[in-house]
Parts: structure tokens; sequence; C-alpha cells
């Protein structure tokens, strides 16, 4: 299985244990609380209240919390909102954001530094919750799409990556299509993007992550509208079931349900929003093999 | 290679670069610059009911209050204190852990045990201290098994002396393995050519490692050394806010965790804005003097110099 | 570059036009401070007729200070009968935010459906998670876009500057409901005056409480029945915090995982006789930070912090397990909010262990030498408004549908709100009604209640052990109760005043002592420089506006 390359020296006994024990740790101390969380969301709610917490041995196993969660009627609906909102909000951010990468990638570009200090200052300087909700609603963008994508669209973190890759990896390579006469339109195209593939898969997953996790600005511009709530928002209302609810509440809400939402539930969200990664992950890591340069200059 | 250009010169060479610049520009300004006026509250006793423009000023109060807490200057050396130890302890794990991996030579392993790492970065705060309670804590599986065996607990969860490295190896435990994504890309992007090059001259491993692999990670590295250093007032919220009872409001009191009790949770939210002001000026100094500090190493860190 | 300036310009202008009109612009109304006045107050409250229509099993009984237990249903009255005439709605179209605190069905479902039906009219609800649900109204009141209906929490007031929002964004309903104007609205008038007292903001009535009740505690400390039985402990046997701490030199058995307590200082405290807020003592004020028996207080739970009998997860202050660990029998004695006594407790309790029971022990003095007290708190916490621009006719259609929602326990009305239709979302099994397939899904009976709902009762289908428990506990300790200074009483406080209510400094401080993480002495330094930092003036502020001018409510 091992495709050393000839120039390779063949591996030694003690650098191999050494790598295999630290790598069985690192696995250990990570699948251990895997397991835990996927066993409570399929315990029964007498395993769990027996365990007084997390089970983390199989004490009676039921799919009752998956059943509840994925029988909702909202679920499906959901999941088709959030597919749409991270894939059409992921390109946005990328078309913006690689742009924006190479466009400030040059040193000595025209106004470069300016705006790269424009850009910092938003990282580390914000105006709050209410004016940003202030301009959001303003411009009209209370209960609407957009206002889920576009308030968080540029990150700046991910636009200094990206740049940083672009600058360090291709210079030479850029300066020389500039001089065979390239546009820049045309050297992002054919030569940045296809030797920075690993990088661009990674602020990929960046922003996909983040817009299928993002709850906050449901929360802000569509809080009511629970047609059009993303998947991740639609779980929150499972597991947040009673949590907030001040104990002194007047007694008992008549026949209203103040109990907290079943561990097991809480457990089985954790593992939905688990789901898509495992499933996506392979095809971002694939991209972390090739080696891009030799492409380049082969080709 | 600007000398002798004019900026009309420049403009015109670069305009294609400025024109891809500028949706990302136009975006900030609307979504982040507009709602700066927010930071006026600051200086105001704001009340959002009565709006920006007709809440009373109160000129420099609200800093003068901050200034004088004592449980201010505590949470920022809290906040100093907990970023060293992190920046120590934490940053250069998941740079080794991706070296590490990318050493391993069979593919199947190296793929296994990437695609299990980054999976604790998805799960809440919440659900890691709870899991670190029942692992650890008083009551927690470890203890019992002292317990049982009549020998002295070790409350790990509560002790607010060793709270600095528990919140890293939390923090360890939940994001190094997401960390490593953007190491990997840059190992990805070195080439093996050098590799088997150096291998031929006769350079071994180590010097292969040295001389190959830690140069080509360098710039990514600089990079998120100096945002990390920007980043240094902002150590995490949720996960001392969640442990805020556990060890001791003055354990895990930090900068935003204060800013959020004594500001938005009390409704005082000029306080609030004042003390993130605050924030926001010693980190952009921050990162103008990491940014400088890279350039004086000779490297770019967030643009060339 | 000169379209392109243009457009960024265009960009930026428009982007600061809501800022500019969300925040000035409008005339500012001067905040009115201070609370109601009697004469206004009683000018403006509904009057009170009682219901009549179902009796209960278990009938209310009145204590000495002022409380009255909940009546208890042991099964759920059949074929109840209709206490609206008609359609209460007039076709109107309304939209309703209120918190949820559980799954939001899908919207237009046939539950809301039955429900438009029945009011003739379409009432969107829009139920919002209750769990951030400040954080949701907050800009919603700041951008001016509150819709037509919508239910505020008291507990939030000043979260949501309610006080505020009474008469510049709410509507003024004293027109509607003062005095005997409410009859016209029956089931709102069979709502206990003390529960609209709650809802008066300077003399004017702007609020539809719900959930009220005149027993209304904040909690109490609760036990596991089932397993303290069995070891001959009874709640007579516990009548100081001594005793308490005895029991849990007893009860604790750290190797075996169990530990007799979980956090107990939020319930426990009243026993040394400290408000929620404030106290007068021969006509002058005091707020509970400056009173001795605080420290007093703390003194005791520290020592518990200190004494092994506390679970440890209790100590990490992990409040959010407290239920499992109780169930699980980790703890056996914990604070109770008053929620949290009823059948899907019991469900859950007896998932884990068949024989769980709940028990609650009584109301307690400190050395057990005096009685038993606890103080009062408001008759009604939940409590919805009406948007100020709605139209009179529009207001009157809105309370004709708040007096439909209000309908008594047991009513025809009561079972569509709570249970859906019979025969679509339930059917009756045994005097129960259960739940179809259609109702697990779409019917949320904490929607339609959050807007108006008739006094509460204790019922719990199915598991009448439950009821005659509480209600045994509620009728035991009725006399215990008393009504504490200010007792539903809005205040409404200068900005700067109000920030000097509720310190967090001193509320960290205690909970750290109680956690047994600082000494009391530490405490009371923290105490005292709060106490200099502006106590007096907000001391001050309370005796000259509210106390001297209004007295203390009592």
């Amino acid at each position: 299985m091992s495709q050393r390359p000839s120039w390779q020296e063949p591996p030694t006994l003690a650098g191999q244990s050494t790598k295999g024990v630290t790598l069985g740790g690192v696995l250990l101390i990570v699948l251990v609380p895997l397991w835990i969380v996927v066993l409570t969301s399929l315990s029964t709610k007498g395993a769990i209240n027996r365990a007084g917490g997390l089970v983390i041995w199989p004490d009676g196993i039921t799919f009752e919390a998956y059943e509840e969660m994925l029988k909702g009627p909202t679920v499906r609906t959901a999941l088709l909102v959030s597919l749409g909102i991270t894939i059409i909000g992921t390109a946005i951010s990328m078309v913006v954001s690689v742009l924006c990468a190479y466009g400030l990638s040059r040193s000595g570009s025209f106004g470069h530094r300016f705006i790269l200090v424009l850009l910092i200052v938003t990282m580390f300087v914000s105006g709050g919750l209410i004016p940003t909700f202030l301009v959001v609603t303003g411009l009209g963008g209370y209960g609407q799409w957009w206002a889920l994508i576009l308030p968080g669209a540029v990150s700046v973190f991910n636009i200094l990556i990206l740049r940083s890759f672009y600058s360090s990896t291709a210079a030479e390579l850029m300066d020389a299509a500039r001089i065979d006469g390239a546009s820049d339109w045309r050297i992002l195209w054919s030569v940045i993007l296809p030797t920075s593939r690993a990088v661009t898969a990674v602020i990929a997953l960046f922003y996909a992550v983040g817009y299928w996790n993002s709850f906050f600005n449901v929360m802000l511009y569509m809080p009511t509208e629970s047609e059009k709530w993303p998947l991740q928002y639609v779980l929150l209302t499972y597991v947040n079931r009673g949590v907030g609810m001040p104990g002194s509440v007047n007694a008992g809400f008549g026949m209203a349900h103040s109990q907290t939402a079943p561990l097991s539930l809480q457990m089985a969200v954790v593992v939905l929003t688990l789901v898509p990664l495992v499933i996506v992950y392979p095809f971002v890591q694939k991209h972390f093999r090739t080696g891009v340069l030799t492409g380049a200059i082969k080709g | 290679m600007n000398e002798g250009l004019t900026r009309r010169d420049r403009l015109r060479r670069d305009r294609s670069l400025l024109i891809m610049v500028a949706p990302a520009v136009v975006l900030l300004l609307i979504f982040s610059y507009a709602p700066m006026v927010g930071v006026i509250t600051a200086f105001q006793y704001y009340d959002p009911l009565i709006g920006i423009w007709d809440s009373d000023w109160a000129g420099l109060d609200q800093f003068q209050q901050l200034f004088a807490d004592s449980r201010f200057w505590h949470a920022l050396s809290n906040t100093l204190y907990l970023s060293f130890v992190q920046l120590i302890l934490f940053f250069p794990i998941p740079i080794v852990l991706a070296m590490l991996l990318n050493s391993v030579l069979s593919e199947r392993v190296r793929n296994f045990v990437q695609s299990v790492v980054y999976l604790p970065h998805f799960f809440s705060w919440v659900l890691v201290i709870t899991i670190f309670q029942q692992m650890l804590g008083g009551a927690g599986a470890f203890n019992q098994w002292l317990r049982s065996n009549d020998l002295a607990t070790w409350d790990v969860m509560t002790n607010p002396d060793t709270f600095a490295l528990l919140v890293t190896f939390q923090g360890v435990w939940k994001e190094a393995g997401w960390g490593i994504i953007v190491f990997l890309a840059a190992l990805a992007a070195i080439n093996p050519g050098l590799y088997e090059a150096a291998a031929a001259d006769g350079a071994g491993p180590w010097r292969r490692m040295w001389h190959i692999t830690l140069p080509g990670l360098r710039g990514v590295i600089v990079l998120m050394l100096v945002l990390r250093l920007g980043g240094a007032l902002s150590v995490g919220f949720e996960q001392f806010l969640i442990q805020r009872d556990a060890v001791g409001h003055e354990a895990a009191e930090v900068l935003d965790t204060y800013a959020f009790y004594y500001g938005i949770a009390t409704t005082n939210y000029s306080f609030g804005a004042a003390a993130g002001l605050f924030k926001s000026v010693i980190s952009l100094l921050l990162i103008w003097g990491a940014n400088k500090l890279a350039h004086s190493f000779g490297e770019d860190g967030l643009y060339r110099k | 570059m000169k379209p392109e300036l243009n457009r960024r310009s265009f960009i930026g202008a428009a982007a600061m036009a809501p800022l500019l009109a969300a925040c000035g612009g409008a005339p500012q109304q001067k905040q009115k401070v201070g609370t109601n006045t009697k004469t206004g107050l009683r000018a403006a409250l509904p009057s009170y007729v009682p219901s009549t229509s179902v009796k209960a099993d278990i009938a209310s009984v009145t204590g000495s200070g002022g409380a009255v237990t909940e009546p208890a249903f042991l099964s759920y009255p059949s074929g109840g009968i209709a206490t609206v005439q008609g359609v209460p709605g007039k076709g109107g179209s309304y939209t309703a935010v209120t918190p949820l605190w559980g799954t939001v069905p899908p919207a237009n479902n046939s539950f809301y459906q039955a429900m438009n039906k029945a009011l003739g009219a379409t009432l969107t609800m829009k139920p919002a998670d209750g769990n951030n649900y400040d954080t949701i109204v907050t800009p919603m009141a700041a951008a001016k876009k509150l819709p037509d209906w919508i239910q505020l929490p008291n507990w939030w007031n000043a979260k949501f500057g309610t006080d505020r929002l009474v008469g510049t964004q709410l509507a003024d309903l004293t027109p509607y409901l003062a005095g005997d104007k409410v009859k016209k609205y029956p089931n709102l008038a069979a709502i206990p005056t003390g529960a609209w007292q709650a809802c008066v903001w300077g003399d004017k009535l702007y609020g539809i409480p719900s959930f009220s009740t005149n027993f209304s505690v904040p909690g109490y400390i609760t036990y596991r029945r089932d397993i303290l039985e069995a070891k001959g402990i009874t709640p007579d046997q516990v009548k100081s915090v001594e005793d308490y701490m005895n029991l849990g030199k007893e009860l604790t058995d750290a190797k075996r995982g169990v530990w007799a307590f979980d956090d107990v200082y939020t319930y426990m405290g009243f026993a040394w006789d400290i408000p929620l807020k404030w106290k007068v003592e021969g006509g002058k004020l005091f707020h509970k930070y400056e009173l001795p028996q605080l420290l007093e207080a703390l003194d005791w739970h520290y020592k518990l912090a200190k004494s092994g009998y506390l679970h440890p997860d209790a100590i990490a202050g992990r409040n959010a397990d407290s239920n499992a660990r109780f169930y699980a029998g980790k703890v056996l004695i914990s604070g109770g909010g008053a929620g949290g006594w009823h059948l899907a407790d019991y469900e859950s309790g007896v998932a884990a262990d068949k024989n769980y029971r709940r028990g609650a022990f009584d109301y307690i003095s400190h050395d057990g030498k005096s009685p038993g007290r606890m103080y009062m708190g408001e008759a009604a916490r939940i409590i919805s408004y009406l948007n100020i621009n709605l139209k009179p006719e529009q207001i009157e259609e809105c309370l004709a549908i708040a007096n439909y929602l209000a309908a008594p326990y047991g009513s025809a009305e009561y079972t569509l709100i709570n249970f859906g239709a019979e025969g679509v979302h339930h059917t009756m099994k045994d005097g129960v009604p259960t739940a179809t397939e259609d109702g697990k899904k779409f019917v949320q009976a904490s929607t339609f209640p959050f807007l108006a709902s008739p006094p509460l009762v204790i019922s719990n289908p199915g598991a009448d052990q439950v009821t005659k428990d509480y209600a045994a506990w509620q009728a035991k300790n009725v006399n215990a109760l008393i009504k504490p200074v200010f007792w539903n009483m809005n205040i409404s406080m200068p900005q700067q005043i109000s920030l000097l209510e509720t310190s967090q400094a001193i509320d960290d401080a205690i909970k750290d002592c109680y956690h047994g993480k600082k000494t009391v002495a530490e405490v009371k330094d923290v105490i005292d420089s709060w106490k200099k930092s502006g106590a007096d003036r907000l001391k001050g502020w309370m005796t000259e506006n509210v106390l001297n001018k209004y007295g203390t409510g009592q």
C-alpha cells in the first residue's frame, strides 16, 4: 500500500512506531467522544436518564431521535434551503474572494496597501449588532434570502490566506505570463486557479461550512419565517426546547412542555451536522495530494 | 517595479486588478463600514429605542468608568495571559500534525486520520465541555474510578489555577484537527521535485524537512502568526462563558465575556461599545506591530513591505 | 471611474438612509419615570368576574397572605361547552409573534387553519426561538418593526425597554378594558386583578396577561420522594437549614455517585427572609445586597459547598443537566423552578426509574423558629401587547380573539387551542385527550396561549398522582406566601438608575461563594464597593420617586 518514491529512504522501525503511537493517540482522543455522541444519539430515554447524561456503554438502543427529527415536515424544506444557501453563498463568496485576493496579490499595484488596510480594519472594528441590523433592514433585507448571504459574504481572513498563496507560490509564473502579454483575467483563470487547487478547495470548504452552520443571521433577519429556515436553525429549535426558560415562569404553562429536549435528540443533531461534512470532505481532501506546480511546469 | 511610473500610469496598468477588488470592497463598505456609525454609541448613553441621533451624549464617561474598573484590567491581563499560553502550546500543534500526516506513506492511513481529526471542530462548545465534565469532572468517570479505589480525587474542571492549561487543551482538542487543513494545502503546493533533488544530493529526511518543508510553509505560518497576534485579545467567548461558573468568575473572565456581561447582558450598551472600541484599537495596534515585526525579519506578513 | 464612484456613493447613501430614518426624525417622547398611582391604577384595571363554568376536582384554597392555590383537575372534562357564541373575528388579518421553547410547527398547517376558522380571522402565528427571543425582539423594536400582536415576557422588560415601548409602539388598552368595559369580554374578565396589574404602566393598561396565577412562587426545594420516603424521611422532619445540612450527611454517598444536593441557593435564600430586590423596614428602604441576612445565608451555602454534600457538577455550574442528575438519582434534593412539576417531568423520571416520584419540602425559616415564608412573584409574567398602529376596530377584533383564547380550562375553545380538533388532531382515550399523528406534527400548544390564556390550573391527564401531590403541596404552603414590597408594580427608571439596580459583580461573587470559591468576607468587599459606587443614588431615587410617592403597594 505504501507509495514510497524511489528517492526516499526505507522507513525505520523507531520512526514508524513513533508516528504510529502519536497518530493512534490522536485518533483515540477524537474517536472516543465521537463514539459517546453517536451512542447517546441512539440511546433510549431510560438509558440516558440512568446514565444521568451522555451514555458511554450501550444500555438501550433506539432510532427514535432520528425518526422524530427527520419525520418533521419542515426538515425536508429546510435541507433544500440549507443546500441552496450554501451553494449560492459559497459561489458568491468564492468569486468575490478569489478576485479580490488576486487583485491584491501584486505588491506595488495601485492602492493595494490602502485597500488591504481597509479590509483588515473590518476584522477588528464592528459597529455592533443593532446598527448592522438597521443597515440590512433599511436596504429591505428583513425576511430576504440575501440577508443570510451578503452581510457575511466576505471573509477578510480567507482573502488574506488566498492572497498569501497567490503571491508566494506563483510569483514567477505570474510575471512570466504578464511578459507574454496575458491579461490579468487570463492569468488568474489559466495560471493561478489551476496551480492553487488545494487552497481554493480549502477556502471553499471554509465558506461552505460557514454558510451551512450559520444561524445568527437567520435569527436576526428571519426569526419568524419558519418556512424559510435552513436546517441548522430548525435543528436548533429541537435542541433548545425549554433550555433558556427561567424556572420561575408561571407554573406549568398549562399543557405546554417545558422540559428540556432529550439528550438523544441533541446528539442526533450533532451527528446530522457531521454527515454532510463526512460526505463532502473526501472531495476536498483529494486536492491535497496533487503536486500542483508539477502540472503547470510540465504542461 | 514602480519607478518612473506616474500615478495615472499605475492606475491604468492595474485597472483590471482594481475592478477585481471592487465587489469585495463594496460589500464591506455596505455591511461593515456603514454600521460602524455604531461606534459613536461608545460616547453616549445609548438607548436603541431612542436611536443613535437622539441618545444623550456621554463624552468620555463610559471610558472613564471602564478604565476605573479593576475588573476590566483583570479581564485584560487574563486575556493576554491566556493568549500567550495558547500561542506557545496551541499554535505549533497543527503545523506539526500536518507535517506528521504528510510524512505518512500509506494513503489509506493518511486519509482516514485526516477525515477524522477535523470532526471535533463541528462540536459546539457546550458539547465539548459536557464531554470533558463527564470524563474529568468531580463526578466524572475518572474521579469515580479514583473514588472506587479509595484514591484522592482531582477535579480539574473547577480548579482556577490550572484553568489556562485546561482551556488550551480543550482548544487543541476541538480545533487542532481543523487547523491543519490550511497547512496541508501549503504542503501540497511544495514541488515534489525539490525533495527528489535534495535526496539526490544526499540530504536526509530531517535536512529535507528543514530546508524544503519548513520554508514551503513559512509564508502561511507567518501570516497565521501575524493574524493570531492581531487577535490576541480574542481568546474565545463561549468556552469561557460556559465555564465561568465552574472555575469562578475571576479565572474565566476575558475581555469578550466582560464586555458581554457588563454591556449587552445588562443593557448597558454604551459601556459594552466602549469596551469593544478599546479592544478594536488595541487589536489594530497589535496587528500593525506584528506586521512590522514580520517585515523586520524579512517576511511578508500581511503584505510585502 | 466616475460612474463607479457614483454608484458607490449611491450605495453608501442608501445604506445610511435607514440609520437616519430609524434613529431620528420621529418626535421623542420624554420617558415617564416612577410607577402607577393608586387611583390611576384602580381606574385602569378591568373588573373581575370569575368564571363558574367548570368545577375543579380539588378546589382552590386562599391563604392568609392573599395567595390562592391553583384549582386542580383529575380527568379532562368531557364535552366541554363553548363560552363564545359564533366567531369572535370579523375577517381581519393579523400577525402575531410569540416566543416558543420547542419545535416550530409548519406554517399554515391544518391546526392553524382550524384555529383561524374558529376565530373568524386570519391570525398568522409566527413563533420565534424562545432562547434567543430577547436578541430577536430588541433590534425589531429599534427598527420599529413590531408585528400587530407581540408577546413580551416580563423578565425581559429591562432588555426590551417595555416601559418606553408602551405608548410609543404599543397600544393603550385602557379605553377598551378598564372597569366594566371588560365585561364585553367575559373570559378576559375572569382573569384575576393581580395579573392585570402587571400590565399597567403609568396608570394605563397595555398588556393582556397569560398563565395568570395567585400562587406565583419562584420555586421550592424539591426532592426524590420515592427514595427519601424509603429511608423514612418526610418533609415534616425538615424545619430548619440545620436539618437540611444533616440530611446532606445522611444522603450523600459519593462512592456510589450519589450526592444529597444540587444547587439550592436560588430558593433556599427565602428562608433567611431575603427578598427578590427590596425590603422596607421601619419605613426605610433596603436593597437585598445590603441586608445582613444575605451574608448569613451565603455562609451556610459556602459551608454546604465545602461539605462535600453538593454534587460536583453543581459546583461546576452545570445547571442544564440538573434534571438528568435528578432523574438518575445522582442528586436527591434540588432547587425546583415552579414550572417543573408536571406530566412531562413524571414521564421523564419514570423512564429512568419506575418508582420515580417528585416531592417538595415546605417553606421554612432558617432557624426553624418563626413560620416558613416565601415571597410571591408577579401574578403574570407572560404578557402580550397590540401594535399602536392598529385602528380601534382592529383592536376590538383582537380583544375578541383574546377573549376566545382565554376561554376557561375544559371549555370547547380550550380543547381546540390546546389539543386541536377532536378526531383530527386528538382523540379521547379514558378521559385523556391523546394526540393523533397529525396532532403530534401540527399542534403546538405553546403558541396561541402566549397571546391570552385563562388562569392556570393544575392538570396532568394520565398522571393524577402528580396533580394530587402538587395540589396538596400548594395547599399546605399557601399560608407561607406573602407579598413583597412593590409587588406587581411596574417601575420605570431612568436608564442610569436602573443600571445600578442589579450588580453583575455582586451576583458573580455570590455565585462564586455558594460554589465554595469565594469566602463571605470577599463577597462583602464587593458589596461594599457597590455601596460606594452609587447605591445611595439608587436608593435615593427609589425612596423619592416610588416609596414616598406611591408607597409599598401592600
